[in-house]
């Protein structure tokens, strides 16, 4: 069996036209199962996905981004064969050789579920506003805060079959991060964060997440019916 | 006075169902029950406007006028809140529905894509595809 042969890795893709089959080569160089979920986007993202070998899976409409992730694992997890489950960001923030890495710390047992962390190392490399940004979620979420979690909002996660199975993620926008979190820890999860390197290129900061977006996170977390 | 006690007690109960999660037989119950207290009011109102005129002296409003406005006001936050709660509702139902969609679209497109029952014979990294 080729290696990785049983990681799936979930992409949601938002006009991203630009960069989503360079992101997609890169991935594929080390995972052989990608599954791109395409979510309502207005360009040619979808096309792009076309053409490669990744696994297509298109939202009629624009959804959200925690729409798209569940969608992606659920479709991955339907696929038997599949026991490691990476999400991944499509705008190339992420390093293939960090998912790796994080794959690795799951397959010998460490935890279920591995977080990346962008503080964990190298927090000067992290915009000023940003990182107030992100500390402020971290710190008003009761369940990162037990799980001693430094970042809340990193896209790049490794899960078991077992914790993915257990996610539900109904925060359609971009809450899902922090119900990622809760839920796990809900669940008693073993969890583990480590150090993973993000690029913020102009592209990808085009597109991050900004003080507004911190706003909406915490509105969604705060109204949400189901914990 | 009694009217900012009142109004208070209505934005503290806004932010209790907006924070908790209440919804469920008893809510649906409560609604139905104020709606029509809502009615009875609105129609004793209208026969005897004295009366709400009295009500607001009590209360502490100079008019009866004004004590309709506040509790428009209150009135109105409710059911706001209450649309908002309904809509989130729809939006979830929504979004299960399209999933279940896309995903049996998915399927099908990847399976003529020769990516589903090919998925273990492929190499990891086919030529050409190399970044």
């Amino acid at each position: 069996m080729p290696e990785n042969e049983d990681v799936w890795v979930v992409i949601p893709v938002f006009n991203e036209e630009r960069v989503i089959a360079d992101v997609v080569a890169d991935v594929r160089t080390t995972f052989p199962n990608v599954v791109c979920v395409d979510d309502g986007s207005r360009d040619g993202s979808a096309e792009r996905v076309a053409a490669t070998r990744a696994h297509l899976v298109r939202h009629p409409v624009n959804m959200g981004q925690g729409a798209a992730l569940q969608t992606g694992l659920s479709y991955a997890l339907a696929r038997s064969g599949g026991k490691y489950f990476v999400t991944f960001d499509a705008d190339g923030q992420h390093q293939v050789e960090d998912a790796r890495r994080m794959v690795e710390i799951a397959r010998q047992g460490g935890a279920d579920a591995v977080l990346g962390s962008r503080f964990l190392d190298q927090p000067r490399k992290v915009p000023a506003v940003k990182r107030l940004v992100l500390r402020a979620v971290v710190a008003l979420s009761p369940n990162t805060r037990r799980l001693r979690l430094t970042d809340a909002h990193n896209g790049l996660r490794v899960l078991t079959r077992p914790a993915a199975e257990r996610l539900r993620i109904t925060m359609n926008g971009m809450a899902h991060a922090s119900e990622i979190v809760s839920q796990l820890a809900k669940a008693r999860v073993p969890v583990v964060e480590v150090p993973v390197t993000i690029l913020y290129t102009e592209y990808s900061m085009s597109k991050g997440q900004s003080l507004i977006n911190g706003v909406n996170i915490l509105f969604d977390l705060s109204v949400r019916q189901r914990g | 006075m009694w009217i900012q006690a009142l109004l208070l007690a209505v934005i503290a109960v806004v932010l209790i169902v907006f924070v908790r999660r209440w919804y469920g037989v008893r809510m649906q119950a409560g609604k139905r029950i104020a709606f029509f207290a809502f009615l009875a009011v609105n129609a004793w109102a209208v026969v005897r406007p004295n009366d709400v005129t009295w009500m607001a002296n009590r209360l502490g409003v100079g008019r009866g006028a004004d004590l309709v406005l506040y509790l428009l006001v209150a009135g109105f936050a409710l059911a706001t809140l209450n649309t908002y709660l309904r809509f989130r509702e729809l939006d979830r139902r929504f979004t299960d529905l399209t999933r279940t969609l896309a995903i049996r679209e998915a399927e099908l497109v990847n399976r003529e894509r020769g990516l589903l029952e090919s998925q273990h014979e492929h190499p990891a990294v086919l030529p050409g595809q190399q970044h």
